[in-house]
């Protein structure tokens, strides 16, 4: 390399006229792009959208039952057992009166109309569904925030959460329900236990990992108390993840309760569910397969619409676990 | 725009890469229309281009482009790539990958992501011959051998046998250049090779791919940001901005009479080493800071085998004065960061003394400390982890004064006055992060931690991460800073260059302890330990003196 030449040096004001133009020359003033916030890019992804409107229709019916041509779910009509699909019978009223109704979806071995038990198993369903996920999410953020945070109890809380999620889920569930007797509550605690120890891993995790990033350090160089740490800077950015998470618990307790309730331990036989209905056919599947057919194709589709809404929501909220494209 | 300079000697090669009329796009959503466009150059056989530009110039997308690796996103709209005379630019992926590695190859900033983590070095070399050599598993060991031998390996039969994990940065990087140029080809691409790397390790790195480039006359494309860099290894100079080429040509024209004024800019930007005393070194204002033999060791316990014992810093002898700035340069693993993070107390040290003032902070409880927070503050390196996402600028910056119970009214008031000392638009307050580049992230930072009035900023590479035109700025304001509110500031580096324009006095770091300390003019005029000799050698274009 040549050392000898040392350069002749631009003047040294017009070097310093060239710094100073550095507003006209900047490229960093030009490189900001506006991102588009997180609804925009939620709102923009078809998977979001498909399973939103499926959400949003199984949403009103719930809410609508009582006027989609339904009667009480717990009616039944001796006359009227064993219906095929779209004939039509009576209803006994509990005042004793009788009533022609049409059975859209047919009707069980008691006489009950499948159409109306389906349709108000939809509440159940997306109660104990959204309910499960509440509750698994409220006590795994806490749960994940101590254990996160607080290093001596880490070791003793994540065993404990190992060792619940080395019983199968569902025989938790199946022993809860027999220790407290069935009843939409304890249905909801039973699915949500188990879920419990997955959200508090997640958290933890989430914990640890945002917990070394700047800012936060930056906020405890601030002077910030932990706990305002934790609420102000752990918390909301562990959010995206979280939704994520809590649609699939959703859709995890939608079918645990489905399964519960066929199997006979779960919500009891009078309140209408999926997993009740399709229980309640079982026994007559050969002749009249439409008793677990329309419960069965419900179950599906809510589960698989909040599954893909899980994975849209992840894909746009959660760019480090979406899938690659 | 990018008029060839034809002159001379380097024109008499036939060009092994020549690009005409490049036009590569962007996503719709992207900040501009076109990655590059309109780009023109040549690379001859025995030649080094340099592509420089800052973040987002579109330096790597060109060498992506003639590899065949864009993707399809980036689709090239215009132009041709030739590479020996033939067109590659919309060449089969069955071409592509008979000119890879035989004709043309590539070496990667991070060498430990650019090879296999599970095949040694030696069969990720011997893969090369496979797939384009006719040789025996005979020769093809023997070439192995030779290649590693060739950029200086020590004990190749060991290195053969290596897995990457097991070798330092840059033995990984020299395996990458043997992979690269095991087969000869015409034209290597190197896209910021030693970015990733220490400035003792670059130098050598450099210096190999100098020697090996001239003893195989291979043509050069080297994508850097640094005019450090450029100085060292270039013979051809390419700028870029925005995707414009705005200047090429040879490395002395461009290095000592730059034409555009974009390059002015960049080349004045670029820190000079400085070796004058700086005037307002304050040598009996108050003691600010006073560390004594600090100590940081990190224990590895495991449950079964040996505890691991790691010195990260130990016997660290500091002191601040109120309007002095003292550097802590070293390369990376000195330690250097440990101690700024015991100082302002996100680690704690492990014995020694620190005193802030009067007060002693290495042994206090936590709850003690939260009163003398605010008295120290720490910006960190990089501006993009550095804002809580979910918080506006308002919130993050007032969040510490009302910790201390400033109130609302007063904090906002507080912050846009300090938003407009670091140069920031009053609009800032109600904006989130994202919405700012790194710089203005940066500055907001520098605000916010000024925010609460310290007696002591930590600056822990606090410019290392900044584009050099954005650093230039930062580096301005800390200047400002200090002058105006006559703060004590500890400035942790790896650049030389930066260091000699901001520190009165500077302690040199390596493997956790001092080796060096003094005044900043004095080391760097004449600097005793050989460490510190060697960093300074090390320290690309050192011959050329960028700066205003």
């Amino acid at each position: 390399m040549n050392t000898s030449a040392i350069k002749p040096k631009a003047s040294a004001s017009d070097l310093q006229s060239a710094v100073e133009d550095f507003e006209a020359l900047s490229v960093e003033a030009a490189t900001v792009v506006p991102q588009a916030s997180a609804w925009q890019r939620v709102k923009a992804n078809t998977g979001v959208r498909i399973a939103g409107i499926v959400m949003i229709f199984l949403l009103s019916i719930a809410l609508l039952a009582p006027w989609l041509g339904t009667v009480d779910p717990s009616l039944f009509d001796p006359a009227s057992r064993d219906l095929l699909p779209m004939q039509k019978g009576e209803i006994t009223t509990l005042d004793g009166e009788w009533l022609p109704h049409q059975f859209y979806m047919g009707s069980d071995s008691f006489g009950r109309d499948i159409y109306s038990r389906v349709i108000y198993g939809t509440r159940v369903s997306l109660i104990v569904g959204a309910a499960t996920a509440l509750v698994a999410l409220a006590f795994g953020i806490v749960l994940g925030l101590v254990a996160g945070f607080v290093r001596p109890l880490d070791g003793v809380l994540m065993r404990i959460m190992d060792g619940l999620m080395a019983i199968p889920a569902i025989l938790i569930a199946i022993a809860l329900v027999a220790m407290w007797r069935g009843s939409l509550l304890t249905v909801i605690i039973a699915i949500a236990i188990p879920e419990i120890p997955r959200v508090t891993r997640l958290v933890r995790s989430l914990v640890l990992t945002i917990r070394e990033e700047p800012y936060v350090e930056a906020a405890i160089s601030l002077g910030t108390p932990t706990w305002l740490v934790m609420l102000r800077h752990i918390l909301p950015n562990c959010v995206a993840p979280l939704v994520v998470q809590g649609t699939f618990i959703c859709a995890a307790g939608i079918l645990t309760e489905a399964i519960l309730s066929f199997l006979g331990v779960g919500l009891p036989p009078d309140i209408p569910t999926w997993g009740n209905v399709m229980a309640e056919g079982r026994a007559q599947f050969n002749q009249y397969p439409h008793n677990i057919f329309f419960p069965g194709i419900f179950l599906a589709v809510t589960v698989l619409a909040i599954n893909i809404l899980g994975d849209g929501l992840r894909d746009t909220l959660d760019p480090k676990m979406a899938k690659r494209g | 725009m990018a008029a060839e300079n034809v002159n001379g000697a380097t024109r008499t090669h036939p060009p092994v890469l020549e690009v005409r009329g490049l036009k590569i796009g962007l996503p719709a959503n992207a900040d501009r229309a076109t990655a590059v466009r309109d780009v023109n150059f040549k690379v001859g056989a025995g030649e080094i281009l340099c592509l420089v530009g800052e973040s987002g110039s579109g330096k790597s997308v060109i060498a992506q482009s003639v590899m065949g690796l864009l993707p399809n996103a980036l689709p090239v709209q215009k132009g041709q790539i030739l590479l020996q005379g033939e067109d590659i630019t919309h060449a089969p992926l069955s071409r592509l990958r008979e000119l890879r590695a035989t004709r043309m190859s590539m070496i990667f900033q991070e060498p430990m992501t650019a090879l296999n983590p599970v095949m040694t070095c030696g069969d990720q070399i011997d893969e090369v011959l496979r797939e384009h050599s006719p040789m025996s598993a005979e020769q093809r060991r023997e070439k192995v051998l030779s290649i590693i031998n060739e950029v200086l390996l020590p004990d190749p039969e060991r290195m053969v046998a290596s897995y990457p994990h097991q070798l330092s940065g840059g033995q990984r990087q020299r395996i990458m250049i043997a992979m690269a140029l095991v087969l000869d080809p015409v034209l290597l691409i190197a896209d910021e090779p030693t970015t990733a790397l220490d400035v003792t390790t670059q130098a050598q790195i450099l210096k190999l791919v100098l020697d090996l480039q001239a003893g195989h006359g291979t043509g050069v494309l080297f994508i850097t940001h640094d005019f450090g860099v450029v100085a060292e290894i270039a013979q051809r100079v390419a700028v870029l901005r925005l995707g414009d080429m705005v200047e090429i040509g040879d490395k002395e024209q461009v290095l000592r009479r730059p034409q555009h004024a974009y390059t002015r800019m960049l080349m004045g930007s670029v820190p000079t080493l400085r070796t004058e005393e700086r005037p307002q070194s304050a040598s009996n204002a108050a003691v600010v800071l006073k560390v004594d033999s600090l100590a940081k060791t990190y224990k590895d316990k495991s449950w079964f085998g040996k505890t691991r014992i790691v010195h990260a810093a130990k016997e660290v002898n500091l002191e601040i004065r109120r309007g002095q700035t003292l550097g802590i340069v070293g390369e990376s693993g000195s330690g250097k960061s440990t101690v700024a993070r015991c100082i302002v107390r996100l680690v704690d040290p492990t014995s020694g003394s620190i005193k802030l003032g009067s007060d002693e902070i290495a042994t206090i409880k936590t709850r003690a400390l939260r009163p003398l927070r605010q008295r120290m503050q720490i910006i960190f390196q990089d501006p993009y982890r550095s804002l809580n996402p979910r918080m506006n600028v308002g919130q993050a910056m007032m969040e510490g004064p009302m910790n201390y119970g400033l109130s609302r009214d007063a904090a906002r008031k507080k912050a846009l006055e300090l938003l407009g000392l670091v140069r920031m638009d009053a609009s800032a307050m109600d904006r989130y992060p994202h919405q700012f580049s790194g710089g203005q992230r940066q500055r907001i930072c520098i605000a916010r931690a000024l925010m609460m009035e310290p007696e002591l900023l930590v600056a822990d590479e606090a410019v290392s991460a900044l584009d050099v035109s954005v650093q230039a700025q930062v580096l301005k304001l800390f200047e400002e800073i200090r002058e105006r509110l006559q703060i004590a500031m500890l400035f942790i580096t790896h650049d030389l260059r930066v260091a000699s324009q901001v520190c009165d006095l500077l302690a040199v770091m390596s493997k956790g302890e001092v080796v060096e300390y003094g005044p900043a003019h004095q080391i760097f005029t004449n600097p005793q330990h050989e460490y510190t000799q060697a960093l300074f050698a090390a320290a690309p274009g050192k011959h050329y003196s960028f700066g205003a």
